[in-house]
């Protein structure tokens, strides 16, 4: 017993050695700069000015900020537009991989490429497909005699908005579909056959076996997906840059342009709402995930 | 039978539909990137099939391509060789010791990978101001580790929690250290592990850009996505088949790597998110 107990006590020393160089890169990369952004909120600071105590001064300064009021909205309306989008066509791609088909593993890798592509690369080429003048996007809608006039499709918020909606679907559906699909390949094929022989349709398999069974995994997806996405940055940066007039300035990029002009005290504050709506979306995960179970 | 026929063909618009969706915004890329004229769709403009804007992007020198590219090579390697030993280490003592604090450790390095990195970068870009780092390979290596890890980490585990303890119980019992257990009987065993947490930890890396936006100023160090975002023609104009160029080179490897690995990487991509 008590030799047990004293192997137990070598065993957590060793342990934590093991644990050492984690620990050390994540707290000093991670949760010290969180605590410093918190900090620095606190703070009117600003490059080349004396940094002063303004307690919660930067957080009245958001509560009026009109700017902040849009980027916000922008930020919440775009998860709730993308987020759904995506489920249901990463639903539809999963199902459709997952059916046994001659060129299966030729249409998962096809799949990949969209995830596979750097988000810069994909935002530039997006940025050319909208392009006024001679874009992909134009000359489709010409060619399919849609509308006889070129839209200037990042000229306005809503054609902005709904551009950078596609652009993103684009991005990370393959994403869900991966998921979904893993998902799928744990339902055993022996149901499906008994709700054939019971006479169900295509339909009510899938919305009375197939959706029922995903649910957990199409949970973790739709959460993971709305922590990546309300943290938005590089595909707005390229393609909108947040314009036009503001409108699709997501609370990311808002955030970095105030660091970018050297007001750290401001923009620390923008950072740790941010930080606070995702965080509360990552306790939701980490429960539906249910990670504990894992690991007894 | 009817419901046989509606299946095929939703599963035959679906098809259509997906490669379509999937393929096109590449091919477009790779198109633009062989012309002579990024506008050849408007009416009279010829389409010009060239090497050039592969060619001048790769010579010409005030571009910095190649600079670019060998910061994303240089950065993205150490990244991943770094964060896989360090995550190697902790997810053997997360998945074969006791030791307190064992499930609150791994549920924190999993919300850890859910902070936005705007909540960071403040601190960071000061820190590595006064550290005089600014635009060097070590401001963006150690906040690339912290970042990724969370990824190798859970990958990682994964493959271990499957390896039996009685591995570990075997050489105990010969007197073997912990360390060596590690060094010579884990790590050999969880070398597909190991592989799948080097390349996607190369890969979100290699892609990263809010750190690499801030921290680097110069070609002596930023990476390929800030150099492809601030892409600038030597004349003013929007170089689009500069861009497009680059912007294959960059993405070629990865999309070959993905699509030849394809069953690993919705493996291991799952892993990431489900846990196994």
């Amino acid at each position: 017993m008590k030799l047990k107990a004293l192997s137990g006590r070598r065993q957590e020393r060793v342990a934590y050695l093991f644990i050492l160089p984690l620990a050390a890169v994540i707290v000093l990369f991670i949760v010290v700069p969180v605590i410093g952004t918190f900090w620095t909120s606190l703070f009117k600071d600003v490059t080349y000015l004396p940094t002063e105590f303004a307690f919660l001064s930067n957080y009245k300064r958001l509560f009026t900020d009109s700017n902040f009021y849009q980027s916000l909205r922008f930020t919440l309306l775009f998860v709730a537009t993308t987020i759904p989008i995506e489920m249901v066509l990463g639903m539809i791609f999963a199902l459709i991989l997952n059916e046994r088909l001659r060129y299966r593993n030729a249409l998962r890798a096809t799949v990949l490429i969209p995830w596979a592509v750097p988000t810069i690369v994909a935002a530039r080429t997006w940025e050319l497909i909208y392009n006024y003048g001679y874009g992909l996007a134009n000359y489709i809608l010409a060619l399919l005699h849609v509308s006889g006039d070129p839209v200037n499709w990042l000229g306005s918020p809503v054609s902005a908005f709904f551009a950078l909606v596609l652009a993103d679907v684009w991005k990370t559906t393959p994403f869900v579909a991966i998921i979904l699909l893993a998902g799928l390949q744990t339902i055993p094929e022996e149901i499906y056959e008994q709700a054939r022989v019971d006479g169900t349709n295509l339909f009510q398999r899938f919305f009375k076996i197939t959706l029922p069974m995903l649910r957990p995994v199409v949970a973790v997806a739709l959460i993971f997906r709305s922590i990546d996405t309300i943290r938005i940055l590089d595909l707005i940066y390229v393609v909108t840059d947040g314009g036009p007039g503001g409108s699709t300035t997501s609370l990311s990029l808002y955030g970095y342009k105030y660091f970018n002009e050297g007001d750290f005290g401001y923009g620390s504050a923008i950072a740790v709402v941010l930080f606070i709506l995702a965080f509360l979306l990552s306790v939701s995960y980490l429960r539906i995930g249910g990670f504990s179970r894992d690991l007894g | 039978m009817k419901e046989e026929a509606t299946k095929k063909t939703l599963l035959v618009l679906g098809i259509i539909f997906m490669l379509v969706f999937c393929i096109a915004p590449f091919v477009w890329m790779i198109t633009v990137s062989l012309s002579r004229n990024p506008d050849f769709l408007s009416g009279g403009v010829d389409f010009g099939a060239t090497l050039a804007n592969y060619v001048d992007v790769l010579t010409i020198k005030s571009l910095h391509f190649l600079e670019y590219l060998r910061n994303s090579l240089a950065v993205s390697g150490i990244v991943a060789a770094a964060c896989a030993i360090v995550a190697a280490l902790s997810a053997y003592a997360v998945s074969r010791l006791e030791f307190r604090g064992r499930l609150v450790l791994s549920l924190a390095v999993l919300a850890f990978s859910m902070f936005p990195q705007i909540s960071l970068i403040g601190y960071l870009y000061k820190l590595m101001r006064t550290a005089g780092l600014i635009n060097t390979y070590v401001a963006l290596v150690f906040p690339y580790i912290a970042w990724t890890i969370p990824l190798g980490f859970w990958i990682l585990l994964s493959y271990m929690m499957q390896i039996p303890k009685d591995l570990d119980d075997a050489a105990l019992a010969d007197g073997a250290g912990r360390f060596l257990i590690f060094r010579r009987i884990i790590l050999p065993v969880a070398a597909p592990g190991l592989l799948s947490a080097v390349l996607l930890v190369f890969i979100a890396a290699f892609n990263e850009f809010l750190f690499a936006l801030m921290l680097t100023t110069d070609q002596s160090a930023r990476t390929i996505p800030v150099g492809i975002a601030l892409f600038e023609g030597l004349h003013g104009q929007i170089p689009w088949g500069y861009i497009m160029a680059a912007s294959t080179i960059a993405s070629l490897p990865l999309v070959i790597l993905a699509v030849f690995f394809q069953k690993y990487v919705i493996q291991d991509v799952t892993r990431g998110a489900l846990k196994g």
